[in-house]
């Protein structure tokens, strides 16, 4: 009620000022601890409306509130020889925790600490030299001590740490990002630049580019890695897109180990492939793979000039040597559908494995 | 062929994205309004009520998926049609999920896209092969659902989806099965309401890496 000071202590603390009040009037009776401390309170506080109080009130703050937890504790009944010990101890934490309001440097401000702790611990050991308990206690408060007061510096600095590792992290992913952008995309801009009157060279570059672009943003959906089926046609439909300047949409569901048997049969499809791309005259093949560890499909169509089956010229019978032949001595087979002006599919299957 | 003209909004942060299907849309289509941001969608569709909105995935200000959940409450007469160079699964069903009617990349051909456009417009679901691939990968595994009707695809409907994998064009899948192209696309439809509303762990996880649910 005298300075607004238990009011603003319990606008800071966000408990009634009654409540504070009370506590005040209680520790008023510890040796007039309560006394001391509302007027530490009070050189602690800013007045309403101003931002900070100066640094001399904030020291003599500080003191009269330390000194008011010594009374506090001689009122409860302690002995001299725990209090001062404490007193000093605290008054080293309060110096190290609060260098920035006393106007100090960090590293006088710990030195300082350091100093007023290990006096409370040579006190607390001087005190109390008499009692096996108390010598043994001694080696105990040190290391508290020393924790209490390097403890948050030593944290402080893994804390740095940690985040200069984090940006480490990020630089070198920005560093990636921009190779990777550098050596892919802008180079074939750039190549696309040179070239502005070649149609197609210009579609082969720009798909190129996505597929590499593509297989490093969306990982997840391309899970094909060499070594599986679905890695296989994928790659044998990127080199048909490559030598051939078509589009190659490969769609897949399943996918299933690479064996001689699926080595065939990805064989037979980039050959279909190559077909559709240098005789259909359409500039998209479409392929579906449907897998799964018994029975794979593949599908290759295109909606191109087609032709019809029955009068193969000389010049195709590719078609029934590298179709159909490699599929039939897997045990697979290859259905070729096509008529004139309709487009081409060929299907090429593989039916669970004998014995299995 | 003569059919209604369907008006479409053109929701795309790239403008040369727009102006590219502007100038390639056939004249049975006309672009009445434009969008750079969902913030810019949500207000122009609700005043415009086109019949179809070309959805662009992703937008700077959040995923096509929220301009579907602002609009379609208040406008819905209103059909969407996702468009999109993401090959991400969950960005495909995700969409799908939200509402729109179909999902097409942005490397379809100009004809096809007009194509899409009337078939959204007209209430049917629109599948490139990619979302016939995605969709089947879903549901592919026979495991025990809570809800068959709703969990499971039909022997004739996994039959439509894999033609359409294939590169088949519904007209071609109707001659293919012997049905009439009508019933190819009620099973196309019946398709698109089960990955909107199955529970399937598959699609629930790609909704639940959405914040969908």
């Amino acid at each position: 009620m005298l300075a607004g000071v238990c009011s603003g202590i319990g606008d800071r603390l966000g408990v009634d000022p009654t409540l504070v009040r009370l506590a005040f009037a209680f520790l008023a009776f510890a040796a007039g601890a309560g006394i001391v401390a509302y007027l530490g309170a009070w050189a602690l506080l800013p007045a309403p409306g101003e931002p900070s109080v100066s640094r001399r009130r904030r020291i003599m703050g500080t003191v009269l509130l330390i000194w008011a937890a010594i009374l506090a504790l001689h009122g409860v009944g302690l002995a001299g020889s725990l209090v001062w010990p404490l007193a000093l101890v605290a008054a080293g934490l309060v110096v190290a925790a609060g260098s920035v309001s006393f106007g100090l440097s960090a590293g006088a401000a710990r030195a300082v600490a350091a100093v007023l702790v290990f006096c409370g611990v040579l006190v607390f050991i001087g005190e109390n030299t008499r009692g096996t308990a108390t010598t043994l206690l001694a080696p105990g408060a040190v290391a508290v001590a020393l924790i209490l007061v390097l403890g948050p510096w030593a944290f402080r600095l893994a804390r740095e740490r940690d985040a200069e590792r984090a940006e480490r992290i990020r630089t070198q992913e920005r560093e990636e990002l921009a190779a990777r952008v550098h050596d892919s995309v802008l180079q074939t801009l750039a190549l696309i630049q040179r070239e502005p009157n070649d149609p197609r060279r210009v579609a082969t570059l720009a798909r190129r580019q996505e597929r590499e672009l593509r297989a490093w943003l969306y990982p997840s959906t391309e899970p094909a890695q060499d070594g599986t089926l679905a890695g296989a046609v994928d790659a044998a439909a990127a080199e048909i897109e490559e030598m051939h300047g078509v589009r190659v949409e490969v769609v897949r569901t399943g996918d299933a180990p690479l064996d001689d048997r699926t080595r065939a049969l990805v064989l037979a499809a980039r050959e279909a492939m190559a077909n559709a791309s240098k005789h259909s005259g359409v500039a998209e093949v479409s392929v579906f793979l449907d897998a799964d560890t018994k029975h794979v499909a593949l599908f290759v169509r295109d909606r191109g000039s087609g032709f019809d089956p029955d009068s193969v010229a000389d010049d195709r019978r590719g078609i029934a040597e590298s179709i159909r032949g490699r599929m039939e001595r897997v045990g697979g087979t290859a259905r070729i559908v096509s008529s004139p002006g309709e487009g081409t599919e060929v299907e090429l299957e593989l039916p669970p494995e004998a014995g299995e | 062929m003569s059919r209604p003209l369907r008006r479409v909004v053109l929701v795309d942060d790239h403008d040369l994205f727009r102006a590219g299907v502007r100038s390639e849309l056939g004249s049975t289509v006309e672009i009445v309004g434009e969008a750079a941001s969902v913030l810019e969608a949500v207000p122009l569709i609700k005043e415009l009520d086109p019949d179809v909105v070309l959805l662009d995935v992703h937008l700077p200000d959040g995923g096509g998926q929220s301009v579907i959940v602002q609009v379609a409450p208040e406008r819905p007469g209103v059909k969407f049609l996702a468009l999109s160079v993401s090959d991400a699964a969950e960005d495909v069903i995700g969409v799908i999920r939200a509402g729109a009617r179909g999902y097409v990349t942005k490397t379809i051909s100009a004809e096809d896209l007009t194509e899409a456009v009337h078939r959204t417009a007209d209430g049917d679901a629109v599948f490139s092969p990619r979302l016939a691939g995605f969709v089947l990968d879903a549901f592919r595994s026979g495991e025990a659902t809570a809800d068959p009707e709703l969990d499971q695809l039909t022997s004739r409907e996994r039959e439509v989806l894999q033609l359409i994998a294939r590169g088949y064009r519904y007209k071609e899948i109707a001659a293919r099965l012997h049905l009439s192209a009508r019933t190819v696309e009620s099973h196309v439809s019946a398709v698109l309401r089960k990955l909107q509303l199955s529970n399937r762990n598959e699609l629930t996880r790609w909704a639940a890496q959405r914040r969908l649910i």
